[in-house]
């Protein structure tokens, strides 16, 4: 794999759909790519939230800790992108990730990233579309529920 | 110093200048035979005077002397009869006797020159050493406006001059001198009115050239202090270059110095615009006289009464003379010059500047334990503005014991800890131990049995251990074996010069006061307390980050290989194993360089690490050969090529340029020529581009940068490119590159991938924490880590420190007066840079450790007070001592967690 198949994964993610080529090739190029065994963490909930990662193969869980233990509350695939919120918003983990199984996963530093973003506006813009989608999406669930 | 330059000269060295000065008197005569052989050679065997009378021969080397009139005149001694040689045998012989002279002559004056640069070179080391002594005596007042760039100045470059004139202090003018005078009682001798007007233009160039060049000497005092103060001025920028950056005042400091070159050059021009003047009119004064001697001398000569052959010899008399003349006027003018100069020097060292004689080495019998009463009595301290601070303040207290200066904010605690610590003397008063007055406590007994910490640890640059050890060096204790033959005469030197005769190789360190055997006690010692002031972990981890010498850590060199092997086992038995790719000869590592895949070993010198490997001759061939020049060139274009793109519209210096790319930001622009030259198809590529494209992938790391640049195919070319890389480099017998060996230990490693051997995986998450917790794991199975940190102690601390971080500092400081076992310690804002939990800590630890000892520390309030056995306060300049009702009970030190954790990066 290289980082030719990287940006084409990127490409992928909704949130950089929009994004210049040259710059995913950056953004990939700064990021690292790791490799998580089956079972390991990639942050737990609460940890500060220092990186996003791309998953390029292999399946993540998404943990919630409860007083009853960690509950699975949704599974990840190729190309979803996770742990973005954390470090846009500086918040500490909200849920705990874990590997389902050997997982390729491409780390984007947070540091890197916002410095992307700050450097280059087209690439905040194509974020913020995203989440304006994103917000659009969850009013249009509000109210989908407060109707029914 | 002495006043005078020419005493202090004289002082020193007057044995020598007096054997050199009576070489040159016996010089003398024969350079007077050799003024007076051009005129033999020309009227007795050119023009055969010799030959007047018919006589077919002519004496040759006869020595025979007239006896002078006042003796009884008439007769003649004859010594030598001499041989009888024909016309052309009188010519040759008088010619060869000619040159014989040229030879002594030149003889004497080599060894005179000799021995004056060596004279010279001596009293410099001397004055050196002497300023050096001073600098030692400066006292706390002068140290104030006493700046160190300056005085540094002074020592280095400002006596230089006068060390070069010192040889010829004496033994110029008297060689000179008499050379001159020579020459002109021989023109005298052949012609007393050439003479006269050779002797006229002398004194006029005498008279004249000095008063000139009295401006000159103005000048050069204020060039000297101009450019003194020039070093001063940005030394102190660079002290101070936090400020400058913080406050933006690059423009003004750029001004500043600007301005400073404006005035040294318009100093420096004056000076050369006189100088040369001077020097025209000199020249045109010493061209007078031939032009007299022509003139004159042949008119004389065509009248018949002066013959040739004395023409001619007067003339090379004359050409003679003038160089002597020259050089006795630089003489004076450099004399002048570095009286100057040596005023100038003397003022920086004025004695009122400086302290008493430092009598740092006799304890004697003073040097009983500081214990007993400590009485303080009548004790006033001013202020630096004049203000009492403490009038009349007396205490008693028992020693030893522990004591809190409170200062609740005002400047008494401190200043009263710095007298106690005899940092300073500004008070008045008297305090006594025992019987013994603090004031007059020898150096010796204080700097074994005090120790200080103030607010600044100082530090000087060298390894941790350098600087813990530096209050145990008061005095040589033996000599290490040294060459007997370089020891006499690096001894003799000292003696002639008034240096010191010890040398810094011998052992200074009182290992036996410590309690410790050897170096590797102490080094346990050091280590413990350094444990204690929890900087532990940090040295540990300098040992991992250190390099091993062979030679000094035997013990753990050799089992260095044995800790390899274990790890890689843990590794492999624990399922990490591909958290670290091993360095093996038959393979590629892919988390490692394609030059370190390449080289499979560390550069030593410079020529092959980082991007001179592109450029280093041998190393080429090596590749030339392996026939991998052309792909490597042709991975650096796809390198360029991505790079370019992929960092295009970013500024120049972001910091992601630094961080990630192979190309700086500023070489961005030649790789794009490079690339549209080569895109417009000029034909093969420069040999310079082909250099700086190759550099390129030598950095490239297959697992890191993920660019797909090589395949299965290439990585067994370059593990094959390996062995003929060292073929090359092995039989150029060079010394650049140190191998990997499986079984060995690369000393130019760091010390933890000698443990490693490998490089940590960049693909496996959390792979770095992981590792490092394995081999700390493992050196502390394998009981190395006392060896690690024993590495860790040679780490290298940076000017003042500044490589380490304030609590580091602090805590080395702070070991550095603990490892002394002082009768006395006393903390004065030591533990300012640390949090107030761990000052808190570091403080029952002080408390612990000097149970049979006293402490005295300064603190802000009495709310940690408590801990002491004795609170002093400070309240309207009065001193005030309560023992602590009931010292609430030491908590004992809180056990180090174990087994200790220890953080940080491995790899």
């Amino acid at each position: 794999m290289t980082l030719e198949t990287e940006v084409q994964s990127l490409r992928q993610v909704p949130m950089f759909r929009d994004v210049d080529p040259a710059r995913l090739k950056l953004l990939a190029f700064t990021s690292e790519r790791v490799q998580f065994a089956g079972g390991q963490r990639f942050f737990s909930q609460g940890d500060p939230s220092d990186a996003a990662y791309v998953i390029l193969d292999g399946r993540a869980s998404v943990l919630l800790n409860t007083p009853g233990g960690d509950i699975q509350v949704a599974e990840l695939g190729s190309n979803a992108l996770v742990g973005e919120m954390g470090i846009l918003s500086d918040t500490p983990r909200s849920a705990t990730i874990m590997a389902a199984e050997p997982t390729t996963a491409l780390r984007i530093d947070k540091r890197v990233f916002l410095e992307l973003l700050a450097q280059f506006p087209q690439m905040s813009l194509a974020i913020m579309r995203e989440l304006a989608k994103r917000l659009e999406r969850t009013n249009a669930q509000l109210v989908a529920q407060s109707s029914s | 110093m002495e006043k005078s330059l020419f005493r202090y000269i004289w002082t020193h060295s007057k044995r020598d200048q007096m054997i050199i000065c009576a070489v040159v008197l016996a010089s003398l005569p024969f350079y007077f035979m050799s003024l007076d052989l051009p005129r033999q050679i020309v009227n007795q065997a050119i023009q055969g005077e010799a030959f007047r009378d018919g006589n077919p021969t002519a004496p040759f080397l006869n020595l025979s002397f007239d006896w002078p009139g006042w003796l009884g005149g008439g007769g003649s001694w004859e010594i030598f009869e001499g041989f009888q040689v024909g016309r052309v045998g009188l010519l040759m012989g008088l010619s060869f006797v000619f040159l014989f002279f040229v030879i002594v002559n030149g003889a004497f004056k080599y060894w005179i020159n000799v021995s004056k640069g060596v004279l010279g070179e001596r009293m410099l080391r001397r004055m050196r050493f002497d300023l050096f002594s001073m600098v030692l005596r400066f006292t706390p007042d002068a140290l104030r406006t006493v700046k160190s760039s300056e005085t540094a100045t002074i020592i280095k470059d400002e006596v230089e001059p006068i060390g070069g004139f010192i040889g010829d202090a004496f033994i110029t003018p008297v060689f000179l001198g008499t050379q001159a005078i020579t020459a002109l009682v021989f023109i005298m001798v052949q012609n007393v009115w050439l003479g006269l007007i050779a002797l006229s233009v002398i004194a006029v160039q005498f008279t004249i050239i000095p008063r000139l060049r009295r401006e000159l000497l103005r000048l050069g005092k204020q060039r000297q202090l101009a450019s003194r103060q020039l070093a001063g001025r940005i030394a102190e920028v660079l002290d101070g270059i936090e400020v400058v950056h913080v406050h933006n005042a690059y423009g003004w400091e750029r001004a500043e110095i600007g301005h400073r070159l404006f005035n040294l050059f318009t100093i420096r021009l004056k000076i050369y615009n006189r100088k040369f003047f001077v020097k025209t009119l000199n020249n045109f004064l010493a061209q007078l006289t031939p032009f007299f001697f022509y003139a004159i001398g042949g008119y004389f000569a065509l009248r018949g009464t002066l013959d040739i052959g004395q023409l001619v010899a007067v003339i090379a008399a004359y050409r003679e003379l003038p160089p002597p003349l020259k050089e006795l006027i630089d003489w004076d003018q450099q004399r002048l010059d570095v009286q100057v100069k040596y005023d100038q020097v003397t003022q920086h060292f004025a004695e009122d500047r400086l302290g008493p004689l430092l009598e740092s080495r006799e304890a004697g019998e003073a040097d009983q334990p500081l214990t007993g009463s400590f009485v303080g009595e009548d004790i006033r301290i001013a202020g630096p503005h004049g203000d009492l601070i403490i009038e009349g303040g007396a205490f008693t207290i028992e020693l030893p014991t522990s004591v809190a200066l409170i200062s609740n904010g005002g400047a008494a605690a401190s200043m009263l800890a710095r007298i106690l610590a005899r940092r300073s003397l500004e008070f008045s008063g008297r305090i006594r131990i025992g019987e013994r007055d603090l004031t007059q406590l020898p150096m010796a007994v204080t700097g074994h049995r005090i120790a200080y910490a103030g607010v600044d640890p100082i530090l000087f640059p060298g390894s941790i251990r350098d600087n813990l050890v530096y209050g145990l060096r008061s005095k040589p204790l033996g000599r290490l074996k040294e060459d007997r033959q370089e020891m006499d005469r690096r001894i003799a030197e000292a003696l002639r010069t008034g240096n010191p005769i010890e040398s810094i190789s011998d052992q200074w360190v009182d290992y036996e006061r410590l309690g410790a055997k050897d170096e590797n006690e102490l080094d346990r010692i050091l280590l413990d307390l350094l444990d204690k002031v929890g900087m532990g972990d940090t040295i540990y981890l300098f040992g991992l980050a250190g390099r091993i010498d062979p030679e000094r850590h035997t013990s753990l060199a050799e089992r260095l290989v044995e800790a390899r092997h274990r790890l890689r086992d843990t590794f492999q038995s624990n399922g990490m194993a591909d958290l670290v790719e091993p360095f093996d000869p038959a393979c590629y590592n892919s988390q490692a360089t394609i030059a370190e895949n390449l080289l499979f070993g560390v550069p030593i010198s410079d020529e092959f690490k980082g991007r001179n490997l592109a450029d280093n001759a041998q190393f080429r061939d090596a590749i030339d050969r392996a026939e991998m020049t052309d792909d490597l060139v042709r991975m650096g274009l796809q390198i360029a090529e991505t790079m370019t793109e992929i960092f295009e519209g970013l500024p120049p210096g972001h910091s992601l340029f630094e961080q990630f790319s192979f190309i700086g930001a500023d070489e961005l622009t030649e790789f794009e020529a490079i690339l549209r030259r080569r895109g417009r198809g000029e034909g093969s590529l420069r040999r310079e581009d082909r250099t700086r494209l190759l550099s390129l992938p030598l950095a490239y790391i297959e697992a890191r940068h993920r660019l797909g640049l090589l395949d299965d195919a290439m990585t067994g070319r370059i593990v094959e490119a390996r062995g003929l890389v060292r073929e090359v480099l092995e039989k150029a017998g060079s010394a650049g590159v140190e191998f990997y060996d499986p079984e060995g230990i690369c000393s130019a490693a760091p010390l933890r991938d000698n443990l490693l051997f490998g490089r940590v995986s960049y693909q496996v998450a959390n792979a770095r924490a992981r590792v490092a917790e394995a081999v700390a794991a493992v050196v502390r199975e394998l009981n190395l880590q006392e060896e690690v940190e024993r590495v860790g102690l040679e780490y290298q601390v940076g000017t003042a420190g500044r490589l380490l971080s304030p609590q580091e500092r602090a805590s080395v400081n702070l070991v550095r007066c603990l490892v002394k076992r002082p009768d006395i310690l006393v903390i004065d804002g030591a533990l300012a840079p640390f949090d107030e939990a761990r000052s808190q800590q570091l403080m029952q630890l002080l408390l612990d450790l000097l149970d049979q000892q006293s402490l005295f520390m300064v603190l802000p309030n009495d709310r940690q007070a408590g801990d002491f056995d004795v609170q002093m306060r400070f309240r309207d300049g009065q001193i005030i001592t309560d023992k602590t009702a009931a010292p609430a009970p030491r908590p004992s030190m809180p056990e180090p967690d174990a087994p200790q954790r220890i953080a940080g990066e491995v790899a």
